[in-house]
């Protein structure tokens, strides 16, 4: 890059913070669209069977009510594959409890809930399978390739004449995303066969496809417009059914409508992440070198879909282990299909992984950061192939440093504080850094006075990370432009297509688009002029020398070439420092320290939040998070943020998190490896690694709430 | 919500009168669980009947000779400024404690004395109109029982309905022996002893306490008491706040020198209603303040608990709140 005011890697504030606070940025319903009607789902109360008769003469009588759409009088569709969750009316099947059974249309928001309650639903109620404990033994092989069993050299003897081993089984409960704003959509019909969907969508192009598909429109035709998202955690990477029963209803009444789920319906609407039992086994020679490492993974998914999130991944990648073993198991039951939430698989397969390194340190009498470094791997252990750049045992070096890990015991029940027994967690996470493929455009304006503008146009997405504050960023500086006359326009289907922010994907496809536009823009506008320059050109000489008062260009973005044949992830470590109440079990997360190895780090200060945030989650998922179903209905028991936890301020202590310095020339133009997922993996283990080093209990069943303690 | 009939009334008599004339009228205060329940389909009343007007916010010294230094708190007065009223901060810190305990700043905020003893169960089958529930609608059974149940009793509770009383400052006033003082129609009064107040759930668990149809609560009393200096609210959840007490113990101890000469205990989220700990109560009137007769009061008390499927750990997680609680009343609050 040119030799520019430095911008990218500065802690710029958001550019859209202002907004935000000040409640002038829409999120999906608060776009002002007159004549709006509003629709109320109502849902199954059965997890299986059939919906044999809806009774909604009482509905159709209350005051407003426009319109009740059942299966009876739905529109027929084409759902798509990019679709999740079934429940678009299409027939009377039931597969799992609150699958939508259909919707009022009325005038207000109020008469059209009023009237969904009055609706009467005759069942006929199937066997449902809505226990994993007695439906776990029916696991099958997943369909999806990339789950199939992956087996290196000979786990079973290499296991059976280990020195030292783990041999455990681990538990993570069913999770929900529930950001803070749930999931809401407004439908326009701007013609018989064009639509406008408003909607939080972390995947523009994505939910413009499947919408598309659905109703059997052109994509084009089909525009997405979600310029903010109050958090999405992966449940607003799809098109779930509300989203096509709000187009449906905009349809049946002629008018926009919107539509919104309540806290209570997020549980049973917009996926969940899956409960996985995994069993890990490791083994290693007396000194601490592993010789075998199995993590074979028992899950569910829906009864029509499915979803297994790759929980063996972290064993795939993490250490230097020839022989190895990792596979996955999954039972259909009534339960909404699971998706892709924070860290999908990392996250909890890191808490098997890093609490079995954990256990296996102990019994070695080794420091498991020791342990960790000792079996650190020169190339990828899955493929053979170099890292594009790997910073574990920076992190762990730097994080204990930062942390304070040598004032740790390690002895359990050692670190005593009145009526606390104190304990030090470690535990490393990791997450695939990609690139994918991100247009973009870039429009240069020179005004009054030469202050030259640039807009950055791409259907990119910003959940609340700070996508447009590196956008603008990354174009200021290379433009040379002052951050201030950079407009960021993304989160709209009508702009060229982008990558989805999901899987950690988001920053480095589009950063990299609007870099390279950039360059593009100057680099066209250099031929334009005959003039010479010392140093590199900023966007205003060259549309000076060029004599144009605007310019306008567009890029393809596509990873570069070669990147295949190395393996590029993100990595970090984790210390937890907990105090556990000797006689009443509670605990607390007094520190946290996150070492992060992502490439290049386009904002510190928004990368800060990201990372503690994905800290703070993964302190939920430690001490808090549980989904429980009632087996006997195959509803959510905990369907509130009253039963529902998620920690409080009063649980979360100091949080920070160190960046590593790291230069990664091979897995992008930019450097950029991304940070939105690998912040929560390895934190549920570095918690309870931290809680069996202050209490000498090990708890593999999370989460792990006071009476698990006592 | 369905829709009801909004009122809004200046006093007590015409409130009381109010809802003698409706029996599906529900009052309204604070609004922090009735309009919760009404948006859930759970309550569904059909006139609310606004008292936010009446003049039930004091908190004042009341009582005369032996009996000066009991204080009464209105059933208006707002949580937060109950808690932090001097009155109520130097002679019942227990009370203030407790309060702070619960919810969040701003639901205390808008809660109101009243409102918080009439606070209804938590349990996750009451509030799901798709479950059954003998509280909410009797003759469904209840869900609980044989459902999720780690949240709830362990003392008390029927074949009708397992379901625990919420309240953290309930039982720091069970702890304190307060009383209730209610206007019915006609404008009579009545005071009812706190343990009187709420009950167990029996055959009828769709009635969480003694109060008569249209009976308002005007105040609540608090007797003086010698323990101010000796008292702890513990609370144990599963988060550090807002959160529902797994269970609590509300703990105060009058000395006659080394000896215990009056112990009070009241635990939370146990019961269908406070639960007084009559045995340990009994066990160490006389004894001396030591960890060993505390974990005797407890083992005593705990003795008869019965607890469900997913609650068993609320047998040791008792004994050892109470012995906690005793300690760190017996410390002044520190640990």
């Amino acid at each position: 890059m040119s030799e520019r005011k430095k911008v990218i890697g500065e802690a710029v504030s958001r550019i859209d913070g202002f907004m935000k606070v000040t409640g002038t940025a829409n999120y999906a319903t608060d776009f002002p669209i007159s004549n709006t009607a509003y629709a109320f789902l109502f849902k199954s109360e059965i997890a299986a069977g059939k919906v044999m008769d809806i009774d909604t003469s009482a509905a159709e009588k209350v005051t407003g009510v426009l319109a009740v759409v059942t299966h009876k009088n739905a529109a027929k569709l084409t759902p798509s594959r990019g679709l999740r969750g079934g429940g678009i009316l299409q027939d009377n099947n039931v597969e799992f409890w609150g699958e939508h059974a259909g919707f009022v249309v009325a005038e207000t928001f109020e008469q059209a809930r009023y009237a969904a309650r009055l609706i009467e639903i005759k069942y006929e109620k199937a066997a449902a399978k809505t226990d994993f404990e007695k439906h776990e033994k029916e696991a099958v092989k997943p369909k999806a390739e990339d789950r199939a069993d992956k087996i290196r050299g000979d786990f079973a003897s290499a296991f059976q004449t280990g020195a030292v081993t783990v041999d455990e089984i681990y538990e993570t409960p069913i999770e929900h995303h529930q950001p803070m704003a749930p999931h809401a959509t407004i439908a326009v019909w701007d013609a018989a066969d064009k639509l406008t969907i408003y909607n939080e969508s972390q995947v523009v192009n994505g939910v413009q496809g499947a919408v598309a598909q659905t109703f059997g429109l052109e994509p084009k035709n089909v525009r997405v417009i979600t310029p903010h998202i109050g958090g999405g955690f992966g449940s607003k990477g799809g098109a779930w059914g509300h989203v096509i029963l709000a187009a449906m209803a905009a349809k049946a009444v002629n008018r926009p409508v919107k539509l919104a789920l309540t806290r209570q319906m997020m549980f049973d609407s917009v996926g969940l992440r899956q409960k996985n039992v995994q069993h890990l086994r490791l083994a290693a020679t007396k000194d601490g070198k592993f010789t075998a490492l199995a993590h074979e993974t028992t899950t569910h998914s829906a009864i029509n879909e499915e979803f297994v999130e790759p929980c063996g991944d972290v064993s795939a990648h993490m250490y230097e282990v020839p022989n190895s073993r990792i596979s996955y198991r999954v039972a259909a039951m009534n339960i909404i299909t699971p998706t892709y939430t924070r860290g999908p698989g990392k996250s909890t397969g890191s808490f098997a992984l890093e609490s079995a390194v954990d256990e296996l340190a102990y019994k070695l009498k080794m420091d498991p950061i020791e342990l960790r470094i000792k079996n650190e791997p020169a190339k990828d252990p899955s493929n053979g192939k170099p890292w594009s750049s790997r910073s574990v045992v920076e992190c762990l070096r730097k994080g204990a440093e930062a942390f304070g890990w040598s004032n740790r015991k390690a002895q359990p029940r050692a670190n005593v504080q009145g009526d606390f027994y104190v304990g030090f967690g470690v535990a490393c996470g990791t997450y695939p850094a990609r690139q994918r493929d991100t247009s973009a455009i870039v429009k240069l304006t020179r005004g009054a006075g030469a202050n030259v503008t640039a807009a950055i146009e791409l259907a990119a997405s910003d959940l609340g990370t700070g996508t447009n504050t590196i956008l603008a960023q990354t174009a200021a500086e290379t433009l040379g432009l002052d951050v201030n006359q950079i407009s960021v326009k993304i989160g709209d289907s009508a702009l060229p297509p982008a990558a989805g922010s999901v899987g950690s994907v988001g920053a480095a496809s589009f950063a990299n688009a609007v870099y390279e536009g950039c360059l593009k823009a100057l680099n066209e506008l250099q031929a334009k002029t005959n003039r010479q320059y010392f140093n590199a050109p900023t966007a205003a000489e060259l549309l000076d020398a060029a004599n144009l008062k605007f310019y306008e260009t567009r890029v393809d973005a596509k990873p570069p070439e070669g990147t295949d044949k190395y393996s590029s992830h993100s990595f970090n470590a984790n210390f937890a420092e907990v105090w556990v109440n000797r006689s009443t079990g509670m605990t607390r997360v007094k520190r946290f320290v996150a070492a992060t190895g992502a490439g290049r780090i386009l904002n510190p200060k928004t990368a800060h939040s990201q990372i503690i945030g994905g800290g703070i989650w993964g302190i939920g998922m430690a001490l808090h998070e549980e989904s429980l179903i009632d087996p006997r209905y195959g509803n959510f028991a905990t369907r509130s943020f009253a039963d529902y936890h998620i920690p409080s301020n009063l649980d979360v202590g100091e949080m920070k998190s160190v960046f590593i310095n790291e230069e990664d020339k091979i897995v992008n133009k930019m450097g950029i490896k991304g940070i939105g997922e690998v912040g929560i993996v390895g934190v549920a283990a570095a918690v309870a690694n931290a809680i069996f080093n202050a209490t000498g209990k090990r708890v593999r069943s999370l989460p792990i709430t006071p009476d698990k303690l006592i | 919500m369905r829709p009801f009939v909004y009122t809004r009334v200046d006093d007590a008599a015409k409130a009381v009168s109010s809802a003698a004339a409706n029996t599906q009228a529900s009052f309204l205060a604070g609004g922090t669980n009735i309009v919760d329940l009404m948006k859930e389909d759970v309550a569904r009343p059909t006139e609310l009947i606004d008292i936010n007007r009446l003049k039930l916010a004091q908190i004042r010294l009341i009582g005369e000779g032996a009996n000066r230094g009991n204080i009464a708190i209105g059933a208006l007065a707002k949580n937060t400024e109950t808690a932090n009223h001097p009155l109520v901060r130097q002679n019942y810190p227990l009370l203030t404690q407790a309060i702070l305990a619960g919810a969040s700043g701003q639901i205390r905020n808008m809660a109101t004395n009243g409102g918080n003893l009439n606070q209804r169960t938590r349990c996750t089958y009451f509030y799901d109109v798709a479950m059954p529930c003998n509280k909410r609608e009797p003759g469904t059974g209840c869900g609980a029982l044989e459902g999720i149940n780690r949240m709830h009793a362990i003392f008390g509770w029927s074949e009708k309905c397992v379901a625990v009383y919420p309240s953290d400052m309930a039982i720091a006033l069970a702890a304190l022996d307060a009383t209730v003082k209610v206007q019915g129609a006609n404008g009579a009064t009545r005071s009812i002893p706190f343990a009187e107040y709420h009950r167990l759930p029996g055959d009828n668990p769709e009635k969480d306490n003694t109060l008569q149809p249209g009976e308002l609560i005007t105040e609540i009393e608090l007797p003086k008491n010698n323990f101010a200096g000796k008292s702890y609210y513990l609370k144990i959840r599963d988060r550090a706040s807002y959160a529902f007490a797994l269970l609590s113990v509300a703990a105060g101890l009058e000395m006659n020198g080394a000896t215990i000469k009056q112990a009070r205990i009241a635990m939370g989220g146990v019961a269908h209603k406070p639960w007084r700990a009559l045995e340990a109560e009994k066990f160490l009137s006389g004894k001396a303040a030591t960890e060993a007769n505390f974990a005797a009061a407890a083992e005593a008390e705990m003795k008869s608990a019965k607890p469900l499927e997913h609650n068993k750990f609320k047998v040791e997680l008792g004994k050892r709140a109470i012995v906690r609680a005793l300690s760190m009343a017996m410390s002044g609050g520190k640990a």
